[in-house]
């Protein structure tokens, strides 16, 4: 059987597929995400869930290239950078406040921004298409402390303390002062960037390339192209990561170097771990999660006194990133299938059957293959080696 | 299932270790300061009792780093500001550490309520979402930072979009956060990055006879504002620069070191953090010591760190700061009591020794102090009034100078910052041990250098600013120390 075969299997009954009880789930969340603003206070929408949002599109960028290509991409937060430097610099800035400040309107901007980074994506990706695993962890790195430095040497495209007030389209408007338009703007991202990527996992380009995932050197005899896969998938990451680097622009007004950063970039692993790297739906909970640690653990809490302050925010997420890791790999959204299981296990009697594991994630997925026959041998690339 | 079934004792066994590492991290992290909880535990029930009670409060957000290159500043700054509202307010400070926070005190018979300190990290996006978290969530209407420049000038531009609150800059240095963006509420009571170079090119030029000089200076917007003073000042008085401008966190500065011409009159350097050391000692290895007269530097030259590892030629080398750490005038010893009195007690969160007085003259206190100062003064002359938009405040603020501040008066220009006093030091060697010595102070420093910046020239850079003969208020009025 071929690993497209088992790929094509894991499809089918695997962890990708979503069940009737998953819909409902989902379509309870979209409706408290749609009222939102209705029943949350200004600052709540305005900042933890807008964030949120566009947080997890970065972070699902991430999610689908582990998922379905088995790469761990440090590169994402970079990309993110060149679209936002990209649009920030085309568009109109008030003031002249740094960067190029050419004048274009803001959707030719956003098209501009896109574009660029998806060539940029397409670069990176055939640089580091090739390689696996650490190697292929570290030279995206690399990649991404090459985009940071270079925004923070050529002061003609970053400015003086980046590019700022950069204008924004009618549609979203002023940030500050009305924020719903742009968290409607980054709902309707989340949505049509999750509805794109589950449809290309169904693709033959999305089975081939959970193909090459899983056993690289058995596609390349079928006569795939292996780096070509890669690199394409990354491209296609980088097209999801430049969204959430156009709504991070509007959403902070500004782009600096200092907001592409390595802090950054290892923010947005953190959120897909702790979201949990087996589900795309897990890069938006992680973004949540992220986001409403960050809030609490800022709060000024004269009663805790100085418990954890004012490092608590990176002692706090660095506890649960570290908890997550240990207790639950498929992160937040694994949690869910862990209990159903276990509640499967105490009340069915008789284990966790194939249909009770479809929130179950990577743990499972080594089982689908190994069920068929085949042995799982052979994964590559970063986190997925714990599959194996 | 088989599998499962092996693995799941492993699994127990490293969730237990987790927990029990988790366990730990918490008890070591609290338990440093688990002294100070009980105390601000105690206090904090009235706290939020006076909030209650009174509508009329002063609602006050104070920004600094927790992270970052600056992130150990983080109680300086917030120590500066409440020791002034605890030495002349009547406020009390909850804990030994400044970020558990004050109660009571009141301003014009209003109450003082810190809603809550900003944690940012010197990233302008960190400080941006830091203080709308303070404005939005917490509804400050009185702002005071940010630290670091990027930050500054994002939260400038955001105090634009907030037009019925108020902000006064914490301690950060960045020129454009008044000269360009020049947000109607956003004040600044401190110099910028050039202005604390004033001074030092002209001296240069008149005192030590430097005609051309090399300026090395961080790749980064410090460096280049900071060198800009310099160049701004030696130029004006009619002398010519060399720049070289490595990047920031250099180890081997040895291509720097061979780009710089055999003679030259002076060498000026903005280099930085570990750099400063770095640069000096391979200098001297490659080209041997500087001769007499032939070094200055901006305010990292003064680190007492520097001092202590600095080539025994180095003496003489002059070092333009804003502050001084030898001055006797009235005014700083006023200061410096008042920190004395706000917080006594030595306290880990701060760099050692450990008090806050020991950081008197650092600008991340001493800024944040005279921020405070400013803040008071002009909601004393309006009775508290905080209205209409705050319109009376604002406009009081953009008159309020403050003569008796530690380190020389301050007032305001038409941008809303400040003119200040600048002062130049020198690195001495008395009896083998390196110090430093306020030789001149500066007066009437404006961020505009005369004319030279304006809101439409080029920020500093590599190239910027030119190198131009200009007139500038100070030009050979710069004082001996009065203190000496």
């Amino acid at each position: 059987m071929s690993a497209v075969a088992n790929a094509a299997a894991a499809k089918r009954s695997g962890p990708d597929a979503v069940t009737i009880g998953g819909w409902a789930l989902l379509a309870v969340v979209g409706v408290v995400l749609l009222i939102a603003p209705a029943i949350f206070d200004s600052y709540w929408v305005s900042q933890i869930l807008t964030q949120a949002l566009w947080l997890g599109i970065a972070a699902v960028s991430l999610t689908f290239l582990n998922r379905y290509g088995g790469m761990v991409s440090l590169a994402q937060v970079a990309i993110y950078g060149v679209a936002g430097f990209a649009m920030a610099n085309v568009v109109h800035t008030l003031n002249s406040e740094g960067g190029l400040n050419l004048g274009w309107t803001p959707w030719l901007g956003v098209a501009f921004g896109i574009g660029v980074a998806v060539l940029v994506g397409l670069l990176f990706g055939a640089i580091a298409s090739r390689s696996y695993g650490i190697y292929f962890l570290m030279i995206t790195l690399a990649l991404s402390l090459f985009v940071f430095y270079f925004f923070g040497q050529v002061t003609q495209l970053s400015g003086f303390g980046g590019v700022r007030s950069v204008s924004r389209p009618g549609l979203v408007g002023d940030t500050i002062t009305h924020p719903t338009p742009l968290y409607y703007v980054c709902l309707g991202c989340s949505v049509a960037v999750y509805a794109l990527l589950r449809y290309v996992v169904r693709t033959p380009f999305g089975v081939a390339l959970q193909g090459v995932r899983d056993d690289p050197e058995r596609m390349r005899s079928l006569g795939y192209n292996v780096p070509l896969h890669r690199t394409l998938a990354f491209t296609l990451g980088a097209f999801v990561a430049a969204i959430a680097g156009i709504l991070s622009v509007w959403f902070d007004t500004q782009i600096s170097p200092g907001s592409i950063d390595i802090t950054q970039t290892i923010a947005v692993l953190i959120i897909a771990v702790i979201g949990g790297l087996s589900r795309l739906e897990g890069a938006w909970l992680g973004a949540i999660a992220y986001a409403v640690i960050n809030y609490y653990a800022r709060q000024h809490t004269p009663t805790l006194g100085l418990w954890l302050n004012p490092g608590r925010f990176a002692t706090i997420i660095g506890i649960v990133f570290l908890l997550i890791v240990l207790l639950s790999p498929d992160g937040l959204i694994g949690i869910g299938g862990k209990i159903r299981r276990a509640i499967g296990r105490r009340y069915g009697g008789g284990g966790a059957r194939p249909a009770e594991s479809e929130e179950a994630g990577a743990g499972e997925q080594a089982e689908v293959p190994a069920a068929a026959g085949t042995p799982a041998s052979g994964t590559r690339g970063g986190l997925n080696q714990r599959r194996a | 299932m088989e599998r499962k079934i092996k693995r799941s004792p492993l699994r127990r066994l490293t969730a237990i270790i987790a927990i029990a590492g988790c366990g730990l991290v918490i008890v070591a992290c609290g338990g440093s300061s688990s002294s100070s909880s009980a105390s601000s535990a105690a206090s904090s029930t009235s706290t939020s009792g006076a909030a209650a009670s009174s509508s009329n409060a002063l609602r006050i957000g104070i920004m600094s780093d927790c992270a970052g290159a600056f992130g150990a500043f983080y109680n300086a700054d917030i120590g500066g500001a409440q020791a002034y509202f605890i030495a002349h307010d009547g406020a009390k400070a909850s804990g030994p550490a400044p970020s558990s926070g004050i109660t009571g005190g009141t301003i014009a018979g209003h109450p003082i309520k810190i809603v809550g300190y900003g944690c940012a990290n010197d990233t302008a996006a960190s400080a941006l979402r830091e203080v709308r978290r303070l404005v939005e969530a917490d509804h400050a209407n009185i702002v005071i930072g940010p630290l670091s420049g990027d930050e500054s000038i994002a939260v400038a531009n955001y105090s634009k979009t907030q037009p019925n609150l108020t902000f006064i800059n914490g301690t950060a240095g960045a020129q454009d956060t008044t000269l360009k963006v020049q947000s109607p509420n956003f004040f600044r009571y401190n110099g910028d990055g050039a202005q604390w170079n004033a001074g030092v090119g002209d001296v240069a030029y008149r005192k030590l006879g430097w005609r051309h000089a090399v300026v090395i200076m961080d790749d980064y917007a410090f460096g280049w504002t900071s060198a800009a003073g310099f160049i701004a000042d030696f130029c004006a008085a009619g002398g010519t620069v060399t720049r070289l401008y490595p990047p920031l966190g250099t180890t081997d500065y040895s291509s720097y070191i061979a780009q710089i011409p055999q003679k030259f009159d002076g060498l000026f350097s903005a280099v930085g953090g570990t750099g400063t050391l770095a640069f000096l000692k391979q200098y001297t290895q490659a080209r041997g010591a500087f001769k007499k007269n032939t070094l200055a530097g901006n305010i990292f030259l003064g680190d007492p760190a520097i001092l202590a590892a600095i080539h025994a030629a180095d003496v003489g080398a002059l070092v333009g700061q804003p502050t001084n750490e030898d001055t006797t005038s009235a005014n700083a010893a006023a200061y410096m009591s008042a920190l004395k009195q706000a917080y006594p007690a030595p306290t880990t969160s701060l760099p050692k020794p450990g008090t806050l007085v020991s950081l008197a003259n650092s600008v991340f206190t001493v800024n944040y102090y005279d921020a405070a100062w400013a803040l008071d003064k002009a909601l004393t002359a309006v009775h508290g009034d905080l209205s209409n938009g705050q319109s009376a405040l604002h406009a009081a603020l953009a008159k309020t100078s403050l003569p008796d501040a530690p380190y020389g008066p301050i007032t305001l220009d038409k941008n809303r910052q400040a003119i200040v006093t600048n002062y130049i030091a020198q690195v001495t060697n008395t009896g083998g041990k390196p110090g430093i010595h306020t030789i001149y102070s500066v007066p009437n420093v404006d961020e505009a250098f005369g004319g030279l910046f304006t809101a439409t020239t080029p920020s500093p850079g590599r190239g910027q600013p030119t190198c131009v003969k200009h007139a500038l208020a100070w030009q050979g009025k710069e004082q001996p120390a009065s203190f000496h």
